[in-house]
């Protein structure tokens, strides 16, 4: 386990005009974890998560990822460093299929400005497309249009998209959204799987998902930061409980 | 008839180039099909930015203007042989794509077509004015072209038939330009950031430069088809520049099929016979024009090959 | 020629005039836009029906308030046709369609003149009324384009009344922020839609009207007017009405300013001035941020 942490946040702000979203936010992920970000309606977590992922920067504060400043950095650097994302709601390429959805994720790293070369050449990222397929369980559907993928099919789909880049750390906004409980522990299982091989931060609201398998929860509430420790830490901790009280 | 279908689409630009090389033989005369052998070069130029990327210019005018002036003011006041030319043409409205896209990328959906009709509108006006280079209102005359040499062989221009291929030659060489970018990763680029560009930047793809990129290229096609309507018409009318020819080039891809190979030709082909035929019944085409496109905006979106494009697609 | 005090007071106030008749259309552009998200390249084509039907009726009735008030009903008539038959069944596919088919529709708007009044146009001519010059001590003033300005400031000022003091205003204010909330409180957005439309195109209609005796008439007339009101929108803000005020008369004293210091450079000035926005505040004095990259 490395000693530098593999994204620190540093009193980070993000008002929207007059609307405060995010006040003052510090906190430390650990590399080589699976940690959540949790907390009620409005808490501010997609605030929290836009900024870390990218989405625009913050306000005030500082974002640094395995040390170095990345404040401000433009959306498309950051899955060139290594930060890759899944949206909220399904982001795909919904008239692409599912295998070119990911190939062209895939394409990043090697092949951004080639305009003369013909694609079906590149064998080897067509091949590393249908992999990340049969990881997340698609790939008899490789040839579906995205359009035509039910719903949790095409969450995997965005998984297997963010993991074509080959991240260091993966940020997903919860990543089970409308999935039925089958769908949602599938996805479960995928993301411990994931966890084991790189940094994995999601952020969800169904506490029960997370308590059974993050090692690390950050807790928000009004747009600052309440708590952050284990699950068992998080679970005897007196404010988290006041704020949760009633809710699930 | 379903194979035959797919098998033209594999092997597109030879299907192109087999069927233009064919063409004048269809049409009743010339000057009708050399018009549709530029304005669809227009057309696919354009297309690379709408059709693939989604971004709908209405100022491309401006590169199809800027490769006529160019070319001609170089020959005319310049001396310069007609190929030279032609590559100074092409240049500038590469030039000219990479002013006016790095203006227009900073806005967004709908508001971009309004920003890049006027931004077309700085070029047409600023040509204008410049009456010494340009002839202003009169547009530039006297680009004359009576013959091209190639090799040691000498070629008549000014027959239309040789004008013709001549002409084929260089759109087919465009066109197989296209079709490779198209085929290409960067290609592959294109479509994502057409489909859905906050994914795409997710992804790690820079999508201002890529948009930015696209336009350039578009701008030089386009500017390949002025700068070939130059000498063609010894002539470049002012109207060359203005977002009314821009609009053609916007009817022509929709009618034919955006963001289909074929499309922006069929299109240029329905359009310029259209108006051809309109005109021998009476003056007012374009109501009868204005109002087929609003027929296909409404019904057939996907334009003629598109149309017929899904049709192949949903019977598999 | 010389430069006198009184010369530069003229052409301020020319530029003002012109800038009221940008107002308008920008108006209209952005109501339009910020309600339903089109926008309407078939506007310079209804200012310019405007114009001309406000010359027939004036040729008509021999009576120029008569032809003001009645012109935008017929404009907005025309509007209010076309989006419910025309524009309507476009909702829900691309942002584009609707901009393409008023596109069209400007062909055919034009082509209409053309075949109704001939393709010379119309000669205009400024109303008996207003004929002349005021003498406001700093200098004379042609008083049509004193009126255009006034004429202009009362349909602001209704609008804004409209807009900001009653029930129907309120919902067109709401929609163009939320149209969800419209549909939670149960009311018909298309319906609203439709109104609005026809408010923006009566407008364009009504800017057509005033500026009749001021240019040419004719069934190209619409054409520039369109890439202007264009400018005027981009650097006002797109959805913005103040925005849409202010850059018109920015715009229309740049413009008449530049014709008098460097005629050959005036068109040119106003698209260079957006440019210089673009590039300086790509949302426009009073745009929002979120419309823009």
């Amino acid at each position: 386990m490395s000693a530098v942490p593999i994204l620190e946040v540093e009193n980070v702000s993000k008002r929207f005009g007059n609307f405060v979203a995010l006040n003052n936010v510090s906190t430390r992920f650990e590399a080589g974890k699976l940690s959540a970000i949790i907390g009620p309606n409005g808490a501010g977590k997609s605030t929290f998560f836009n900024v870390v992922s990218g989405a625009f920067p913050p306000s005030a504060g500082t974002l640094k990822f395995q040390g170095r400043d990345i404040t401000g950095t433009a959306q498309h650097e950051f899955a060139r460093i290594g930060i890759a994302k899944s949206f909220q709601i399904t982001t795909v390429f919904k008239q692409l299929s599912a295998h070119e959805n990911v190939r062209v994720a895939a394409q990043m790293r090697s092949a951004r400005y080639q305009l003369l070369t013909p694609r079906a050449k590149l064998t080897a990222l067509s091949d590393r497309a249908h992999e990340l397929l049969a990881r997340v369980g698609l790939a008899s559907l490789h040839d579906r249009t995205a359009a035509d993928l039910a719903h949790g099919q095409q969450r995997a789909l965005e998984v297997a998209m963010a993991l074509a880049s080959e991240p260091t750390l993966l940020l997903m906004d919860e990543p089970t959204a409308g999935m039925s409980p089958e769908e949602t522990k599938v996805m479960m299982d995928l993301i411990v799987q994931l966890a084991a091989e790189r940094s994995v931060i999601i952020v969800e609201h169904k506490m029960k998902l997370v308590m059974g398998i993050c090692e690390r929860l950050l807790v928000l509430h009004h747009g600052e930061f309440l708590a952050e420790g284990t699950p068992d830490e998080i679970r005897a901790n007196t404010e988290v409980r006041r704020v949760y009280l009633g809710q699930g | 008839m379903r194979q035959a279908f797919e098998f033209v689409r594999r092997h597109r630009v030879a299907a192109v180039i087999a069927f233009l090389m064919v063409f004048p033989l269809l049409m009743p005369y010339h000057a009708l099909a050399i018009n549709i052998l530029l304005f669809g070069l227009f057309a696919v130029g354009f297309n690379l930015l709408f059709g693939y990327t989604g971004l709908l210019s209405f100022g491309h005018a401006a590169f199809l203007g800027v490769g006529s002036y160019l070319t001609g003011i170089a020959m005319v006041h310049g001396g310069w042989p007609w190929w030279a030319a032609v590559v100074l043409g092409v240049a500038c409205a590469g030039v000219a794509g990479l002013a006016i896209g790095f203006l227009a990328i900073r806005t967004r959906g709908i508001y971009f077509s309004m920003v890049t009709l006027a931004l077309g509108q700085i070029v047409y006006y600023a040509f204008y004015k410049a009456e010494r280079w340009t002839g202003g209102e009169n547009g530039l005359r006297g680009i004359q072209v009576p013959a091209v040499e190639i090799g040691g062989l000498r070629l008549d221009f000014l027959n239309p038939v040789t004008k013709y291929y001549v002409i084929l030659a260089f759109v087919a060489l465009a066109l197989w330009f296209v079709s490779r970018i198209l085929a290409s990763p960067f290609g592959a680029v294109i479509e994502a950031v057409r489909e859905n560009d906050r994914r795409a930047a997710a992804c790690g793809y820079d999508v201002a430069r890529t948009k930015l990129l696209v336009f350039v290229l578009s701008a030089l096609i386009c500017g390949l088809a002025g700068a070939l309507r130059a000498l063609h018409l010894s002539i470049v009318p002012i109207d060359s520049l203005h977002y009314l020819l821009s609009g053609q080039a916007v009817m022509m891809c929709l009618l034919g099929g955006m963001g289909t190979f074929f499309g922006p030709f069929v299109g240029a082909g329905v359009f310029l016979t259209l108006e051809d035929v309109v005109t021998v019944f009476t003056k007012h085409w374009m109501a009868v024009v204005g109002g087929v496109f609003m027929f296909f905006v409404l019904f057939f979106p996907s334009g003629i090959w598109g149309t017929l494009v899904k049709r192949m697609e949903r019977v598999r | 020629m010389e430069i006198t005090p009184s010369l530069l007071a003229l052409q301020l106030v020319t530029g003002i005039a012109l800038g009221a008749v940008y107002a308008l259309l920008a108006i209209g552009l952005s109501l339009i836009f910020g309600m339903l998200t089109v926008v309407n390249f078939a506007h310079g084509a209804f200012f310019m029906v405007g114009a001309f039907i406000g010359l027939y009726f004036m040729g008509l009735t021999g009576n120029f308030w008569f032809s003001l008030v009645l012109t935008p009903l017929v404009v907005g008539a025309l509007g209010l046709v076309t989006e419910r038959f025309l524009v309507r069944p476009l909702y829900g596919r691309g942002i584009d369609y609707p901009l393409l088919l008023t596109f069209g529709l400007s062909w055919v708007l034009i082509e209409a003149m053309r075949v109704m009044f001939g393709i010379e146009g119309l000669p205009s001519s400024t109303p008996p009324e207003l004929r002349g010059a005021v003498d406001l001590g700093i200098g004379f003033f042609p008083k049509y384009r004193l009126f255009l300005i006034f004429a202009t400031a009362v349909v602001v000022l209704a609008l804004w009344l409209f807009l900001e003091k009653t029930r129907y205003g309120l919902i067109v204010r709401a929609g163009s922020r939320d149209g969800e909330i419209c549909k939670v409180l149960g009311i018909d957005i298309a319906r609203v839609w439709l109104v609005v439309f026809g408010i923006g195109t009566a407008i364009a209609g009504l800017s057509g009207v005033l500026a009749a005796p001021t240019r040419a008439v004719n069934p190209e007339m619409g054409i520039h007017v369109l890439a202007e009101s264009f400018v005027v929108t981009v650097v006002g803000g797109m959805g913005s009405l103040p925005g849409a005020v202010l850059a018109g008369l920015l715009v229309g004293i740049v413009f008449s300013l530049t014709s008098l210091f460097a005629p050959d450079l005036a068109e040119l000035s106003i698209f260079v001035l957006m440019a210089v926005v673009l590039l300086l505040r790509p949302q426009g004095f009073f745009g929002k941020q979120g419309l823009m990259s």
